[in-house]
């Protein structure tokens, strides 16, 4: 459960950051993005991460809790990272796939 | 220093790269198998029933019965390793050392009839275990170049760090309509920036592992070189009770087996039997780890002709000791459920992948000129590449091909697997030196998928009867099969490459120069 919302949160996070870069925002948008867009994402995508890596504390632990939140970041970078790479457009419904995914384990695992 | 910093670093992390890189591949791909080494020696033997439970009554008789066996068959011997039975396997596997010099002896038997287990006789996964860290070599000589080649490829990670100026900007650039040099760079970047903290973490852990054996100074200088009394006064095994040199006899271990699961709540593993017919024998019983990053095995010792507890080991670790036993424990993973598991597994292969994609790198980056026939060095560099990177596996599936098409009663039958495991490595190795290298690369992964699909083939064809829980076992074929599909759409690509328009032109204007490969 836990590395499902790591996955979630960190796949948001990085896509967040991902569509700051002018050449990865016109691979999937006309153009690229404008400075407050940029600024916008990628305050979305360290504040994503940063709630990733929380969640993984609350919900394993000092312990298990930075290992999983590093293999869950891997995991979802590679997912990305191969995304965008082959089918950049797919991140339009993927993001809101991975909101859900997250919001569904996060509920999951508090119940 | 005559170039720049960053220059230096290149120079360090190519070269560095380059020569330990094709031992770091062989280590990252067993490495990497070892995260299953469970699941792949149960898939090497298709006979083992698994059981619901194992009770404390089995475990205490199933000692009983290991003692019976080893007394008759190892009286001589100093050490008896006695593993017994769980519920996934429901062995008792017995191990012991004879005089140095000596083979040690090992029998699989029935906990139930005191028998010779009925199993094909095969090293499983253990096999790629023992390969990580010791190449099939003599210990001490695996150990040593395994270890060396980890600490240069420290200092390649470090080097790589520096040398990569463009980390965050190109943190998820992956490009594949751009000449070929630029989208094996991307490759290897993103591997190795992406899984950063797996590489740095499992490489360090990894030397950490054997840091006694590396750097035994300290150990040299305030114990006299005795590593057991350090490893026994840091907390980390029960202390050495030397052999008391008169004879003596072990009492029942049942009873000890029954105190020691008493005072443990862990599931017990194995029993260590040291000295076993002198009058200062020593019976420990070695239990799994507790759920924790810390790789620490609870102990109970007992002074064996009495039956008498003289040590109970349980945490209590001090700071330093457990700083090691917690990178050892990083480094193999045992915590890992299922997921987690798969996850270091991926970051395996991200690691397998940076190496492999270095070494291509080297190659594509310094391909000749086309009408320029190929440098010794090129063609040396290339030659062990295509050998390496697609004979290992190749050498892979062939262990486990053999596994399935062995005789089941051939003579010495665990270690021909290995053979064959060599001599598909070696004979994909020589072939790979054929004069086309587009060729050879495709033709070799084309080999590498068409042995794991024949694999699969062979596994159902023959051993399908012998399956006890089929979903797992098409479950285990099915990862195979998707192995192949890796290794086949490679060989596809490799065919179907070609530099963009600008390069090509460049590359065919010579039309009847002989073409290199790009692979």
């Amino acid at each position: 459960m836990t590395l499902l919302v790591g996955l979630g949160l960190s796949f948001l996070g990085l896509a967040a950051l991902c569509l700051s870069m002018a050449r990865h925002h016109q691979a999937v948008w006309p153009g690229p993005p404008d400075r407050q867009r940029v600024l916008a994402l990628r305050a979305a995508g360290w504040v994503l991460i940063a709630l990733s890596l929380v969640a993984a504390i609350r919900l394993d632990g000092w312990n298990f809790g930075p290992v999983d939140w590093l293999g869950s970041l891997i995991g979802a970078g590679l997912v990305l990272i191969v995304v965008q790479s082959y089918r950049p457009r797919a991140l339009l419904w993927m993001v809101p796939a991975a909101a859900a995914v997250a919001v569904a384990a996060a509920l999951g695992s508090l119940a | 220093m005559k170039q720049g910093f960053r220059q230096s670093m290149a120079w360090m992390h190519t070269w560095s790269g380059l020569v330990v890189g094709w031992v770091l591949f062989a280590v990252f791909v067993t490495g990497t198998a070892s995260y299953y080494r469970a699941e792949i020696s149960r898939w090497m033997q298709p006979e083992l029933r698994r059981e619901a439970a194992i009770t404390p009554e089995t475990l205490a008789a199933s000692a009983d019965l290991a003692v019976a066996h080893l007394q008759a068959h190892a009286g001589g011997a100093r050490m008896w390793f006695v593993t017994l039975p769980t519920p996934e396997r429901p062995l008792v596997e017995l191990f012991w050392r004879n005089r140095p010099g000596t083979p040690p002896g090992h029998v699989l038997l029935d906990p139930q009839s005191g028998a010779p287990a009925e199993m094909r006789a095969t090293r499983g996964g253990d096999f790629f275990y023992r390969f990580h860290f010791e190449l099939n070599l003599p210990p001490l000589w695996g150990r040593w170049i395994v270890g060396i080649c980890a600490m240069v490829m420290l200092v390649a990670l470090v080097s790589g760090i520096v040398t990569h100026r463009r980390i965050f900007s190109d943190f998820f650039t992956l490009r594949r309509d751009k000449a070929a040099q630029r989208g094996w760079l991307d490759a290897h970047n993103v591997s190795g920036v992406l899984a950063l903290p797996f590489h740095l973490m499992i490489t360090y852990t990894g030397v950490v592992t054997l840091a006694i054996m590396y750097m035994p100074w300290g150990v040299t200088a305030a114990y006299r070189g005795d590593q057991q009394a350090f490893f026994a006064e840091t907390g980390q095994v029960t202390r050495n009770r030397p052999p008391a040199g008169e004879p003596g006899t072990l009492a029942p271990v049942g009873p000890m087996v029954a105190k020691a699961l008493a005072t443990i709540p862990e599931p017990l593993e194995r029993l260590s039997i040291l000295n076993p017919r002198d009058a200062n024998s020593t019976v420990v019983a070695v239990f799994e780890e507790p759920h924790g990053l810390s790789h620490q095995h609870p102990q109970v010792a007992f002074a064996g002709t009495s039956g008498t507890v003289v040590e109970v080991l349980s945490g209590g670790l001090r700071p330093a000791a457990k700083t090691f036993t917690t990178m050892v424990g990083l480094h193999e993973a045992h915590f890992a459920g299922a997921a987690l598991r798969g996850l270091f597994f991926l970051c395996g292969l991200l690691g397998c992948a940076m190496v492999g994609s270095g070494l291509v790198l080297w190659t594509v980056a310094r391909l000749p000129k086309s009408g320029v026939a190929a440098g010794f060095g090129w063609r040396l560099v290339h030659t062990l590449n295509l050998g390496t990177i697609a004979g290992l596996p190749a050498g892979i599936a062939a262990y486990l091909l053999a596994n399935r098409l062995l005789p089941l009663d051939l003579a010495g039958r665990a270690e021909r697997e290995v053979w064959v495991f060599f001599g598909a490595w070696i004979a994909v190795a020589v072939a790979g030196a054929w004069p086309a290298p587009r060729r050879a690369w495709r033709g070799a992964l084309a080999l590498v998928a068409a042995l794991f699909v024949a694999v699969v083939l062979a596994d159902v064809a023959t051993a399908r009867a012998l399956w006890d829980d089929p979903a797992w076992f098409l479950g285990f074929d099915a990862a195979l099969l998707a192995l192949a599909a890796g290794f086949a759409s490679i060989s596809y690509k490799v065919a179907r490459f070609a530099a963009p328009r600008r390069a090509r032109r460049a590359a065919d204007a010579p039309a009847a120069a002989p073409q290199m490969g790009r692979a």
